[in-house]
């Protein structure tokens, strides 16, 4: 079987023109933007950061496509065409787990938590969640069908996340009592995207000094014995010359498309520990692979966790020593914490627009426009405000294409449970459903008034 | 001139023929020539070829093919085939007159040069034991890695204890004022309901802390599967590598499966802290068991025996999958050089490299705090160490420049740097190929051989690394020591289950499965009972303890359990058949105190509350007819039987195979056994006399059916019988020895009791523990070597670990180890200029 790496290649190694090629096969137009093609890739990446936000400083003052981007989200002005502001989206769900367990456990999966043993500062003990979560579900669906299976799927990224299981670390899930561990390492992320491949240029690398080895050894034993060797060293040369190949049509797929993205494999900067201080270089390191990846076509759904429901990151970079949960139980009237919390979520905006930025700046492998116009970035949260634990009015802010929904907009849609959002996503993704998570919150459909 | 015998496509490889003296080229010094044999054709062919071949050709050929000087001084060799050399020789040969060799008798000399010594086939029967040039089998590779993993943290000396360590604590903490009981405990399957684990230790909530080790005598998959209502993590291989975490208890998630690749010999580090939490809703009931399905077992609570109540080194086993090796000798050798075993040789190095990363290097940085760090000295000084283990010596300059220095060179990333090294060590020829290591001292060399014939690994001891530093394994008396001492480690005992169950040839036995109607709950536990039943009995009679070869054969105990004795009745059941000793009780709970069982005698001083029984092993007296210890086994007596008939062929083929050492033709065809429907007037025995009663057939089966015929006391599932359905069992037979001696044999017992002591039985189990250990034939080491084995094991009373001892004393003497070849200068002084 025959791959193209581009659609240019594609053309000129079919000899055949755009035009040519509409009439020839019949296929729709995929050079038009206006025209959504029905084969265009999708993709969602779910940005989670934690505690709530100041609702004040986060929040448009006014809905519609003429609104204003507060102080948190300031960093996302270059995008703000491209942006949705969603307010008035509730986390409904009630049953076992205090707040933030049930903030994020509830999150994507739109449904209760099993009773279990961890039992929070308040309400009664729970486990893990009882469903599916959204992204989960649909890289499920797109796995079933060869036209969008991907290698992987989805992808599960961490940053900063503690060494513990435990329902507040946990965002996603592959079904009931299944909880997904993100990955926050991103050398491990590497090893898992690159692994195989980073290890075949390793020994292509290599086994020249081998085969001198082999041959040096060989001398020590007799006629009859070197005969092994000698079969060892002409595999190992056939395997050399295979590597070869292999390894210079990687590289010439990434040249030849025009595109930076090819398969290059990145480039991780050395020996970065897993600790507080390094937060915001893992945060970079983790959205480069994660763009990087996407851009290979890996997979097309993912969760990006930074730290956890409850978490704890001290933003000493940002003057900050308390951390991040202490902080958010503080009353507004503390002024100094406010102000604080304000910078913080700031920062969780700079590290989403940053996302934004590399996707905005890779074309989208094999078609026109960048990546961002076909990924939706899904920035969200388990509270609406830290100190109240209220998960009524949920921060949901989307950025890209990736949808299809009307972009450059504020929606405020008073008090509706975002079941509904979750089943809009699924809809969005060419996958509707008649609920998602708990049916009771779902009788009403998917949002109205976003495509 | 001479003549010009098929010069197109000769292969000469003069140094590898070795004549072929007999005159029948299949013949077998135990094939026994009173036997009545009508030749087959073919047979008659290959004389006729012969005998044309000693008329015409021999003069210039040779005998055998191997050349006459002046007249023609190649060896004949090559790969045409039959009808290839018919049509030349019928062209061509005798040189000058081809007229007088053509047709049959032209066909006649091909087919008997083919046979004799001129294909591939008969070459490599034809050649001189020699010790051949291997890499490492895929055991051993793993065993090796095992091993160089171990070089960080030590090996797990032998430990008289079983059962894990438990600690108690009240709070769902392990804090140390709250410590409320600390024993061993002798499994893990306790059901506390709402009451905690008892001894005022409070029920809401609760901390329990078990450690140990898990002790593996087979290689393969494991699964190991926990239950607990509450949460719990479960580490192992290593304590703080998490295997299980359920560090929330969720739901009516209570189960939890892993499967992991073990090695035999190997003990690993088990770790489980389980926590009641204390919650502002009703606490629910807690229960956990530590389960495991072993290969060929059935999900069973770990025993005891399995389990270690000490805190084991950390090791490494490695998942990679590795392709089966070449076992065309009868033992697994790794001669197989092809794409797939390299991948996975890759993958394995990419494997070990992880683990290196994210728990050798840390460790090693933490032990060496202190030391200076310029240029990644201690990152070099790291890997030089892996190298040198891995290579089985010290890293000349070219080596530790190419496989340490260079590599680091190539990135500043750490992680990628020991990725780089370990895949070009582990790829080395170094480590692949142990024999590679004729530029070594003495001692390194016999302490390498040591390490590959006794675990099957490299040497990785302190104690075996300090002799070797010092010369210390020179003379026969340092290695004699040396294996006494190595002998005595689980590693050893690993290997040695292997070879009993090689030979007892258990892997060809596979899933026992009989008529369910015939024979009622005859079903997969009970197989795995059984199983488990032999391998205590094998255990108990060369391994642990006393260990005595002959005790194989009339052992005076056996190992049961209650679904054992309820099949196969009085004689399986406990003499001291107390119920405690087989099965534990449990106390009905009432409403106000928790339950709890009794313990067996020897532990009634203590109380295990919550306690649930485990159907466990014992051993008991063994009456006749079942005290002639494998010999009157159900699980072999079952495993060489049909589903609903004992099979005399099986049993016949087994004995004189495996426990005998004798070679056996396959059969003329395969054959389907004569149906007990449609002969219901017979017995086993005369269906199977009915059916093998051929002349051609009967070239084997004289010898096959008189011995199969003496277990016909056994039936299908290896329950003793004295009727098969209205006739008495008539288990009469006989063996022809190697010297031609016959023995007749009246049942069972007398077969046992030869075996004993048969020059044949001992023998077969002699050159099978060698092929086993060695994986070289022992020819190639000293022509003697086998006798000289057999009178020793004789002289120390059948005992096995003196027997391994003395082959690997064997297998390392220096004086057998292959030399440089003189005319090669040593590699170390041509690559240092």
């Amino acid at each position: 079987m025959t791959h193209y790496y581009s659609r240019r290649d594609f053309l000129r190694n079919t000899g055949l023109s755009a035009l040519g090629i509409h009439l020839a096969m019949g296929l729709p137009s995929f050079a038009s933007s206006d025209v959504t093609p029905k084969n265009r890739k999708q993709r969602l990446i779910f940005v989670f950061s934690p505690n709530g936000v100041i609702p004040d400083h986060f929040w448009p003052d006014t809905v519609g496509a003429d609104f204003q981007l507060k102080r948190i989200l300031e960093p996302l002005a270059p995008f703000q065409d491209q942006t949705i502001t969603m307010k008035g989206v509730c986390n409904l769900i009630r049953g076992d787990g205090d707040g933030h367990m049930r903030g994020i456990g509830c999150l994507l999966t739109g449904i209760e938590l099993f009773p279990g043993d961890i039992q929070g500062g308040s309400d009664t003990p729970a486990g893990w969640s009882m469903g599916i979560s959204v992204d989960q579900y649909l890289k499920n669906q797109l796995q079933a069908n060869p036209a969008t299976q991907t290698r992987f799927g989805s992808l599960e990224f961490g940053v900063m996340v503690p060494e513990r299981a435990d329902t507040w670390t946990r965002l996603s899930y592959g079904g009931p009592n299944q909880p997904m561990a993100p990955i926050d390492d991103p050398y491990q992320m590497f090893d898992k995207l690159y692994g195989q491949q980073k290890n075949r240029e390793m020994l292509a690398s290599v086994l020249d000094g081998l085969q001198d080895d082999y041959k040096r050894l060989s001398t020590m034993i007799s006629s009859e014995d070197r005969a092994m060797l000698e079969e060892h060293l002409e595999m190992t040369r056939q395997l050399e010359k295979d590597l070869q190949v292999e390894l210079s049509a990687g590289k010439r797929d990434g040249a030849e498309s025009g595109d930076s993205v090819g398969h290059a494999v990145p480039t991780l900067p050395a020996n970065v520990e897993e600790q507080n201080d390094n937060m915001p270089l893992l945060t970079k390191m983790q959205i480069d692979l994660l763009v990087n990846s996407f851009a290979a076509d890996f997979a097309r759904v993912g969760t990006f966790q930074i730290t956890n429901s409850v978490g704890q990151p001290r933003m000493k970079w940002l003057g900050i020593d308390e951390g991040h949960h202490t902080l958010s139980h503080e009353p507004d009237s503390n002024e100094e914490s406010y102000e604080k919390l304000i910078k913080i979520n700031t920062w969780y905006c700079e590290q989403v627009a940053y996302l934004a930025k590399r996707l905005a700046e890779t074309p989208e492998p094999g078609a026109d426009g960048s990546m961002l116009d076909n990924t939706t970035i899904v920035w969200t949260n388990e509270l609406g405000k830290g100190n109240s634990h209220t998960r009524h009015n949920i921060p949901f802010v989307m950025i890209g294409g990736g949808l299809g929904w009307k972009t450059g907009m504020a929606y405020d849609y008073k008090k509706v449970p975002h079941n509904r959002l979750l089943m809009s996503f699924c809809d969005a993704m060419g996958h509707p459903v008649e609920s998602f998570g708990n049916p009771d919150f779902c009788s009403e459909g998917i949002l109205t008034g976003l495509a | 001139m001479p003549c010009s015998f098929l010069n197109s496509r000769i292969i000469v490889l003069a140094s590898l023929l070795y004549l072929l003296c007999a005159s029948v080229p299949h013949a077998r010094a135990d094939e026994n020539p009173a036997a009545a044999t009508v030749p087959s054709d073919r047979e008659v062919l290959l004389s006729q070829g012969e005998s044309i071949w000693k008329m015409k050709c021999a003069e210039c050929h040779g005998a055998n093919g191997e050349g006459v000087e002046q007249l023609y001084d190649k060896a004949l060799a090559g790969d045409e085939t039959v009808g290839q050399l018919a049509e030349l020789i019928d062209r061509t040969m005798p040189e000058g007159a081809p007229e007088e060799c053509q047709g049959d008798d032209a066909v006649a000399v091909a087919t008997w040069i083919h046979e004799a010594f001129y294909s591939e086939a008969a070459r490599l029967r034809n050649r001189p034991p020699r010790i051949t040039l291997t890499h490492l089998t895929s055991n051993q590779l793993q065993q090796s890695l095992a091993d160089l993993y171990g070089r960080f943290h030590g090996n797990m000396p032998l430990e008289e204890q079983r059962g894990l360590r438990a600690e108690y604590y009240n709070g769902s903490s392990r804090n140390k004022n709250n410590l409320k009981m600390e024993r061993i405990d002798p499994v893990v399957n306790f059901d506390w309901g709402t009451w905690g684990p008892g001894n005022g230790i409070s029920k809401d909530a609760f901390y329990v802390y078990w450690q140990g080790g898990l002790k593996v005598e087979e290689s393969g998959q494991y699964e190991i599967i926990m239950r607990s209502t509450a949460a719990f993590k479960m580490d192992f291989g290593r304590f703080g590598r998490l295997f299980i975490d359920n560090h929330v208890q969720s739901g009516d998630k209570s189960e939890f499966r892993k499967t992991v690749n073990l090695l035999a010999g190997r003990v690993y580090p088990v770790k489980i802290d389980l926590y009641q939490r204390k919650r502002k809703t009703e606490q629910p009931p807690v229960s956990a068991r530590l389960s495991w399905v072993a290969p060929h077992g059935i999900e069973e609570v770990i025993p005891e025996r399995n389990l270690i109540p000490v805190s084991p080194p950390p090791t490494f086993a490695l998942q990679t999958k590795l392709p089966p090796d070449d076992r065309s000798y009868g033992y697994d050798r790794g001669l197989a050089v092809d794409r797939s075993w390299d991948e996975s040789t890759t993958l394995a190095a990419a494997e070990f490299a992880s683990v290196a990363i994210s728990e050798l290097w840390p460790d090693y940085q933490r032990s060496h705090n202190e030391d200076p760090d310029e240029n990644r000295a201690k990152l070099r000084a790291f890997v030089a160490i892996l190298a040198e283990t891995a290579f089985r010596g010290p890293l000349s300059d070219d080596e530790k420049k190419f496989y340490v220095d260079d590599q680091i060179d190539a990135t500043k990333d750490d992680t990628l740097a020991i990725q780089r090294c370990l895949l070009t060590i582990l790829k080395s020829p170094r480590f692949l190929y142990p024999e590679l290591d004729r530029d070594r001292s003495v001692s390194q060399r016999v302490a390498n051989r040591l390490a590959l014939v006794l675990f099957d690994s490299l040497p990785s001891d302190k104690v075996l690394l300090d002799a070797v530093s010092k010369n210390e394994l020179e003379t026969d008396e340092q290695i004699r020591q040396m294996a006494e001492r190595m002998v005595n480690d689980y590693r050893c005992e690993g290997k040695m289950h292997e070879m009993l169950f090689e030979w007892l040839n258990l892997s060809h036995i596979g899933n026992i499965a009989k008529d369910s109607e015939q024979f009622p709950n005859f079903n997969k536990e009970l197989v795995a009972d059984l199983r488990t039943s032999l391998k205590l009995t094998l255990d108990e009679a060369v391994i642990d303890g006393e260990s005595d070869f002959r005790q194989l054969f009339d052992a005076n105990w056996l190992y049961t359990n209650s679904r054992l004795a309820d099949f196969y009745g009085d004689n399986w059941t406990s003499p001291a058949t107390e119920p405690e000793a087989v099965k534990m009780e449990v106390k009905e709970s009432s409403s106000d105190s928790p339950a709890f069982a009794e313990r067996p005698p020897h532990r009634a001083s203590e109380d295990y509350y919550g306690l649930l029984p485990v159907n466990s092993f014992v051993k008991s007296e063994a009456s006749p007819p079942y005290n002639r210890g494998i010999l009157s086994h159900p699980y072999l007596m079952s495993g060489l039987a049909y589903n609903d008939t004992s099979s005399p062929i099986h049993r016949g083929v087994f004995l004189i195979r495996y426990m005998l050492g004798r070679t056996l033709r396959p059969p003329n065809a395969a054959f389907t056994p004569l149906s007990a429907d449609l002969h219901p007037e017979l017995t086993t025995r005369e269906r199977v006399a009915l059916q093998t009663g051929e002349e051609s057939c009967q070239v084997c089966h004289s010898k096959i059916n008189g011995l199969g015929f003496t277990l016909e006391g056994f039936d299908a599932v290896g329950r003793f019988r004295e009727m098969e359905g209205e006739k008495p069992i008539n288990s009469h037979g006989s063996y022809i020895d190697r010297n031609g001696q016959t023995i007749s044999f009246n049942n069972a017992k007398d077969v046992a009791e030869y075996m004993a002591g048969s020059d044949d039985a001992h023998r077969a189990f002699v050159h099978r523990a060698f092929q086993h250990f060695v994986k070289q034939p022992a020819a190639a080491y000293n022509p003697a070597a086998m006798d000289e084995l057999i009178n020793e094991f004789r002289s120390d009373q059948f005992d096995l670990r003196k027997l391994v001892v003395d082959v690997a004393v064997v297998a390392a003497n220096p004086t057998y180890l292959n030399p440089l070849p003189p005319a090669s200068p040593s590699p170390d002084s041509t690559t240092s200029n």
